[in-house]
């Protein structure tokens, strides 16, 4: 009982962080399933939402002046909550910038995409690197969700909760919005066959548009609830994408439930060796993958798609 | 096509050209305000970047963690000659055996893998190379890498030339880059080479017709990974030294990106091409301003974008042109 006590902080930060990887995962997966689009971007934007939301809590805004100074003056968790919303939508926006750039590439090599993002991703983080700098910086979050507290003689990190709780809150609503919208069950027959939901009469080239958009957005509001975890660095988005790969591979192309348990698996992963061998702790989900496609060729719960051709 | 027959099967006229260029290049770069050793790294990843096309050009198989097996060879290299005996074929046998080891490891696991899935667990597998050079200190030095790695004389048994001045390395890399642009060429027009071009076209017919598509997958997979193994022994001669960078997810970026920008999708000449363009471009760039990165990114999407087929597909669509031009003038003789 004691040994599972002591590990219990490791399996929240582990379940919280594995689920931040799974909302990354789902964004990217929504864009492979409608584009067919490796987007290797989605770090870099992850990383951009984090700065972002950054600059948008402040805390010293000079931009507008007064304006400026009584924005400041705004409760921090308002900003905050204010952040989380706003860095995501504009990260969107620069989203919907990139699918504009990729139309070209429809059609052709899927390759073509994937290279096309891969500078997208380089441009991205040398901009952060211009305008914020290339030093570690801090992304301020309110007092009432950071600080630590004593509970059965263990100290847990309140913000650890914060970010497996909000995390699942954030599946929870995209695993609302996927199937129990009439947006949803668009994007989803667009993942499964983007043709014929054209020839359905809807208007391809927006739904592109738009899933393009929301799923760097996931990958942005990952980022926020991260960068108090990890810190903020112009190439941090390297170390949550790859993280989100692996779950992909791992849950299966193309299954929501598979990306969701396959987080779950990774971060227990993680957040176990991290106990144990911390120096290690990063290299354990290599090795569970590796042990998983030796067994399972498409993952936990992949099927075939066309994106194999 | 009468390249099939006598030295013409060997040699081209776009190889002499590219030699004599490369030969010469050392009388030359300091005059055009370049310096030697940019020579020592643009063949160096010439030979990285043309070993990397036969999987990408010629077989269509996208490896984003080409980097690992330029890592292995440059850590062999250096830890032969660290632990062993120093002696400059051996370092480069280690390199190639260790690159070729992990490559075939790798493809073991990859060679079922097509489109999506391949490209992933290419990226997984680098990564895990990449984070075993950084943590693994005993053998790699971790983040600082191995330093101080000789630079042994070349042994030709009766006599044995010096490798020290940046020079007769560039020329020593240079005779690698011969062998290794020729021995390409053979291959690809090779059975072998047809093969691999079939699997490309179409991976499943390939397999219908009898061919082990898994094997030939495999092999060429490894054999890609052990010429990026010279090119990485090479590199920690010419660095003396072997760090974790090179395995980097941006380094194994940056060759897909060379071999894109230079057009080697639809030519042998494109990976050399984009190899010179990124050193130039890094140097020129760079001089200009410390965001380099930046604009040559934004080229790359420019490229991407506008003209896939890169600085050789340009190219042959420019002489295209030009011979249609030139036979419709002949033609109205006939009207």
């Amino acid at each position: 009982m004691d040994f599972l006590l002591n590990l219990a902080p490791h399996l929240i930060n582990g379940i919280g962080l594995g689920l931040l990887f799974a909302l990354i995962a789902l964004g990217f997966m929504l864009i492979v399933g409608v584009m067919e689009v490796i987007n290797l971007a989605h770090g870099s934007l992850f990383a951009l939402g984090a700065y972002f939301a950054m600059m948008i809590i402040g805390p010293e805004p000079q931009w507008f002046g007064s304006m400026g100074e009584w924005y400041v003056g705004l409760p921090a968790g308002l900003r905050y909550s204010i952040a989380l919303v706003l860095a995501p939508i504009l990260v969107g926006l620069v989203g919907m910038l990139l699918e504009y750039c990729l139309r070209g590439t429809y059609g052709k090599d899927p390759l073509f995409g994937l290279l096309l993002t891969f500078g997208a991703a380089m441009v991205i983080e040398e901009l952060i690197r211009v305008f914020w700098g290339s030093g570690e910086q801090v992304l301020q979050i309110p007092a009432a969700i950071s600080g630590a507290f004593i509970w059965n003689g263990l100290i847990w990190s309140s913000y650890r909760f914060f970010a497996a709780a909000f995390a699942i809150a954030a599946i929870f609503m995209v695993w609302l919005f996927l199937e129990r919208t009439p947006y949803g069950a668009i994007i989803k027959a667009g993942a499964h066959d983007s043709e014929m939901v054209r020839a359905l009469g809807i208007n391809l080239s927006r739904l592109r548009l738009f899933v393009f958009g929301f799923g760097v957005m996931l990958a942005a509001l990952a980022g926020i609830i991260m960068a108090p975890i990890w810190g903020l660095r112009p190439h941090v988005g390297v170390d949550a994408v790859i993280p989100a790969f692996l779950i992909i591979v791992l849950g299966g192309v193309g299954s929501f439930g598979g990306a969701v348990v396959a987080g779950v698996l990774v971060g227990l992963t993680v957040g176990i060796t991290s106990a144990y061998a911390s120096e290690w702790s990063l290299m354990s989900m290599y090795l569970l993958l590796i042990v998983v496609i030796t067994f399972r060729a498409r993952g936990l719960f992949g099927k075939k798609s066309v994106l194999e051709n | 096509m009468d390249a099939n027959t006598g030295i013409k099967a060997w040699i081209t006229r776009p190889m002499l050209i590219t030699f004599a260029v490369l030969v010469s290049l050392p009388f030359w770069i300091d005059s055009v305000g370049l310096y030697q050793y940019l020579g020592v790294e643009i063949v160096i990843w010439m030979v990285f970047a043309l070993g990397y096309n036969l999987l990408l050009g010629y077989t269509g198989l996208p490896s984003f963690g080409h980097g690992a097996y330029f890592g292995i060879g440059a850590y062999a290299f250096g830890l032969s000659q660290l632990h062993l005996t120093q002696s400059v074929w051996l370092g480069l046998f280690c390199s190639m055996l260790f690159a070729a080891l992990g490559g075939a490891a790798v493809a073991a696991f990859l060679s079922h893998r097509r489109g999506i899935y391949f490209a992933l667990l290419t990226i997984a597998f680098g990564q895990v190379f990449w984070f075993l050079s950084i943590k693994w200190h005993t053998l790699t030095g971790g983040e600082d890498g191995l330093l101080n790695i000789p630079r042994p004389d070349l042994e030709f048994g009766v006599f044995s030339v010096s490798l020290d001045s940046n020079q007769a390395l560039y020329y020593f890399a240079l005779a690698m880059f011969v062998i290794v642009v020729i021995g390409l060429w053979r291959l690809i027009h090779s059975p072998y080479g047809t093969v691999i071009k079939a699997i490309k076209q179409n991976e499943m017919r390939t397999g219908f017709i009898g061919y082990n598509v898994w094997l030939y997958k495999w092999s060429v997979f490894t054999l890609s990974a052990s010429i990026a193994g010279l090119a990485g022994g090479l590199f920690s001669m010419a660095q003396e030294s072997a760090y974790p960078d090179v395995m980097s997810l941006h380094a194994s970026g940056f060759v897909v990106m060379m071999v894109l920008i230079g057009g080697g999708m639809v030519s042998f000449w494109g990976p050399v091409i984009g190899a010179a363009v990124y050193f130039l471009a890094r140097d020129m760039l760079g001089a200009a301003t410390e965001t380099w990165l930046l604009w040559y990114g934004l080229m790359f999407m420019a490229v991407v974008m506008f003209k896939p087929e890169g600085i050789a597909g340009a190219w042959q669509g420019f002489v295209r042109r030009r011979d249609a031009s030139a036979d419709a003038e002949k033609k109205p003789v006939t009207g």
